[in-house]
């Protein structure tokens, strides 16, 4: 009987029919497609985007040129240089290059800063296509751009 | 002569080969779009829709694209074969598409318009056998590339044709025993006056045939030779630009003359659904060709749908559903409509 | 065959001698994506090695850290927080579910079921998004730190896994109705690319490919590392070794592993998350082997520290290079649409091959 009904089965392609039914429902069924420049799904709270450099509330560079992230990163994207402020007797970089082709995202530089609230983080920026290869090394002013004139330095608008 | 015959016996015979060229081009750009976009569907994806309202200029971008790319051809491939290959494939399946009658004859005052270029006696074996020529393109497109891949695809193209042909031929002849006649328009004709469609009566055939032609046509689950994720391409690997245009555009002229076969001889060709039944005799309002539009979209869209279903057939398992399978299944039809052709 | 070819899975070259259909021989060939990994971690921190793990098997990323990190710990002699431990069983359980969907994808489209593909990677992708939302990055997580894990799961992230995890079961069964019981997926998978049990020993083949030819190892179970005694599961063995075998066993490991994560789930303790790590780590000299239970096999690292920050020396014991070597063997007698299917089935990276 078993044998039979297998035989049946195999006959009449059931198998083969069933897997046309469940295509036919995924045809019916909802979409997964993200429509991408419409429709840009929102990053989550920790994603990495673009390192970028961070000020505080006064609009004053939070970075101490300490080196940490230097020190932290395992590729070599840094290299900074830092003078002491006569005023406040704080050290702030003077230069500040980091290279974007050489990040890997790992985030040891942003955990190894030492600044409340972090001077280096990643920003939800994840547009990074240029025609320029230049425009991946990034200098002290550029390391604060964000957003459209992120985008614009990238495009090879204004270089430091 | 008059003007009139001019007309008749001139424009409209060119009008028709021009139309005949045009014809499967044309399906086969629609071909394209309803494969990505339904395939898509069933991946739970969109496929194209930016270029044109829903992505329809999609395969005249595609095509575009390849019109202009670099015509290259390797050093070691075999020159002459090489170019006649896909001439030879373009050829074979659009000539088969003059037998193809797609609608009853239109009366125009006494001019009777027929939407055939040739009414032939044996009709049915002329379109089989010319769409049979285009495996010898692929087999010199093969051989002439000179090249692992395509010479792999070309040896699984030749077997997949010889074994499939045989249970395509069985089927075709149970077909040929009801209408009495391998003229195509007669065995839609035959259909008509039978009211029946010759798929109800003969399904096994149908099933049959339809298998057979898939293989046939290189179309998955039986696309072993130009299986991606084994061959790269398969016989025309190597081919680029205009040359690959003219492989692509003939596979899809062949999946969509297959389509016309299996409507005209087992789905009635262009006759309107439910001849039997009084209420649906408005469908007749419908011209024919439109009718058998809809039903060769039906095959074609079936195609797809098998294609986004099913995995690849290896080679030996092929050869092995054939022989053992679709020839005894083939024969014993064969075998059981005579018997009843001869009873009745 | 390669090392351009689309199921080669990479840039793996394999040298084929077919007579007609048939394999003759066949004979990987390894190394066009050595980026000298080993050696350059020697230049490298410990704390900086950890991401470069994630680029060996990049389908596995978690996996990669786990085995390094624990590595490093077990050379400190370092207690990890429980709670740690479980986080840790919990992503590289999720990350053992996002490869394995890959692997049912790209193993699919080899065999010509190319809808599936989508269906394994859309799925897949609800695991990726966890791993996003854990640690900001999707294939190259850095989920790991040594000494424990970086980041707290939060209500919103459990409910998260626990709502993906529901899911999965109907998702699968869509998969299984197109494959498992499918007439074409089956001749294409039972009995092609057998291998014995005693073959396979021999030929130090590990994970999924090793259970399904009747061979009970699986190190969650035998050598618990990371709290893994703690849970519940079974290790889905079967006798055949073939192609469909190895199939079979990945998709129950599917469900076990949301077992596994579900129980950690539910039984996760409180407490710290980060033992106490110096700043800069010195790892005291001596050296260590530690193996896990990676998606794809066994997965070992030897560290040789000489007391400095750097180790003197890491050697890499990749599944998927050891995997790759039985692919001669089971290819024997076969046809040369098999291959695919059958290196399909070993599930092989090229990151974790070439190193």
């Amino acid at each position: 009987m078993n044998k039979v009904s297998r035989f049946l089965k195999t006959f009449f392609l059931v198998d083969i029919l069933r897997g046309l039914a469940v295509t036919m429902r995924f045809y019916f069924g909802r979409k997964i497609t993200i429509q991408y420049p419409e429709e840009v799904q929102p990053s989550p709270e920790r994603f990495k985007g673009i390192l970028r450099l961070y000020k505080d509330e006064n609009g004053k560079p939070l970075c101490i040129a300490c080196k940490a992230c230097r020190r932290a990163c395992g590729t070599n994207c840094f290299d900074i240089e830092g003078v002491r402020d006569p005023g406040t007797r704080t050290m702030r970089p003077v230069k500040y290059d980091w290279k974007l082709d050489r990040c890997t995202f790992c985030g040891l530089c942003v955990e190894a800063c030492p600044t409340t609230p972090k001077s280096i983080r990643f920003s939800e920026e994840f547009r990074m296509a240029t025609a320029d290869k230049s425009r991946l090394h990034f200098h002290l002013e550029d390391m604060y751009l964000k957003g459209k004139d992120l985008q614009k330095f990238f495009q090879g608008g204004s270089k430091t | 002569m008059t003007n009139t015959g001019f007309v008749f016996d001139v424009l409209i015979p060119v009008g028709k080969i021009v139309a005949v060229i045009l014809y499967p081009m044309l399906m086969t750009i629609v071909m394209i779009w309803l494969e990505r976009r339904v395939v898509a569907l069933m991946q739970k994806r969109l496929g194209p829709n930016r270029v044109g309202f829903q992505g329809i200029l999609q395969p005249f971008a595609d095509a575009f694209k390849l019109f202009l790319k670099e015509d290259i051809m390797q050093d070691q491939a075999d020159p002459l074969l090489f170019k006649v290959a896909p001439v030879l494939v373009m050829f074979s399946s659009l000539l088969a598409f003059c037998f193809v009658p797609l609608g009853e004859p239109i009366r125009i005052g006494t001019y009777q318009l027929t939407l055939w270029i040739a009414q032939s006696p044996v009709g049915l074996l002329l379109v089989l056998g010319l769409s049979s020529i285009s495996v010898f393109g692929v087999i010199f497109g093969g051989w002439a590339s000179n090249s692992k891949y395509p010479l792999m695809g070309a040896l699984r193209s030749v077997v997949q044709i010889l074994s499939y042909e045989i249970p395509i031929g069985l089927t075709v002849l149970s077909v040929v025993f009801f209408a009495r006649s391998i003229d195509l328009v007669e065995i839609v004709n035959h259909q008509s006056q039978a009211k029946i469609w010759f798929g109800f009566m003969l399904p096994v055939s149908f099933v049959v045939f339809w298998i057979s032609a898939i293989a046939e046509t290189n179309r998955a689950p039986f696309d072993l030779p130009e299986a991606e994720s084994e061959l790269v391409a398969g016989y025309h690997t190597e081919y680029s630009g205009m040359k690959f245009a003219f492989f692509y555009i003939a596979e899809y002229a062949h999946m969509v003359l297959v389509s016309s076969l299996v409507v005209i001889m087992f789905f009635g060709g262009w006759l309107a659904p439910f001849p039997n039944v009084p209420a649906f005799a408005f469908l007749k309002v419908i011209p024919g060709f439109v009718w058998y539009l809809v039903k060769i979209m039906f095959f074609l869209y079936l195609y797809v749908w098998i294609r986004a279903t099913l995995p690849r057939y290896r080679f030996d398992e092929l050869i092995r559903l054939a022989w053992k399978w679709l020839i005894p299944l083939a024969l014993l039809n064969f075998l059981v409509v005579a018997l009843i052709r001869y009873i009745l | 065959m390669g090392p351009q070819h689309p199921s080669t899975h990479g840039v793996l070259r394999l040298k084929v001698s077919v007579d007609n259909e048939l394999v003759l021989k066949i004979e990987p060939v390894v190394g066009y994506l050595h980026r000298g990994m080993e050696k350059l971690w020697e230049s490298l921190t410990y704390a900086q090695v950890v991401p470069m793990t994630d680029r060996l098997d990049y389908i596995a990323a978690v996996s990669n850290n786990l085995a390094f990190v624990l590595a490093v710990e077990k050379l400190m002699g370092l207690e990890i927080p429980k709670r740690a431990q479980y986080i840790r069983v919990i992503l590289a359980e999720i990350q053992r579910l996002a490869s394995h969907l890959a692997w049912l994808g790209f193993m699919a489209n080899d065999i010509g079921a190319i809808s599936v593909l989508l269906f394994g990677f859309e799925d897949r992708e609800d695991f990726l998004d966890i791993l996003e939302i854990y640690a900001g990055g999707r294939l190259t997580v850095h989920g790991l730190r040594i000494g424990g894990v970086p980041y707290d799961l939060d209500e919103a992230l459990i409910a998260l896994i626990r709502k993906s995890l529901d899911d999965l079961p109907k998702k699968i069964k869509d998969i299984e109705t197109l494959l498992t019981k499918n007439r074409i997926w089956r001749h294409r998978t039972e009995g092609i690319g057998l291998i014995s049990a005693a073959e396979a020993i021999e030929y130090g083949l590990t994970g999924p490919a090793l259970r399904a030819s009747g061979v009970a190892w699986d190190i969650r179970k035998d050598i618990p590392y990371s709290s893994y005694q703690d849970f519940d599961f079974e290790v889905p063995v079967l006798r055949g070794g073939d192609v469909y075998d190895r199939y079979l066993v990945r998709l129950e490991e599917i469900r076990q592993s949301t077992r596994i994560i579900r129980q950690a789930l539910d039984k996760l303790p409180a407490g710290e998350i980060m033992a106490k790590v110096p700043r800069v780590l010195k790892i005291p000299a001596g050296e260590v082997f530690h193996s896990i239970e990676a998606p794809k096999g066994e997965l070992g690292f030897y560290v040789r520290s000489n007391g400095t920050d750097k180790p003197e020396r890491v050697k890499m014991k990749s599944p998927s290079f050891i995997n790759l070597q039985s692919l001669p063997l089971m290819c024997r007698g076969n046809l040369f649409s098999d291959i695919v299917g059958i290196l399909g089935s070993l599930d092989i990276v090229l990151g974790e091959i070439d190193k």
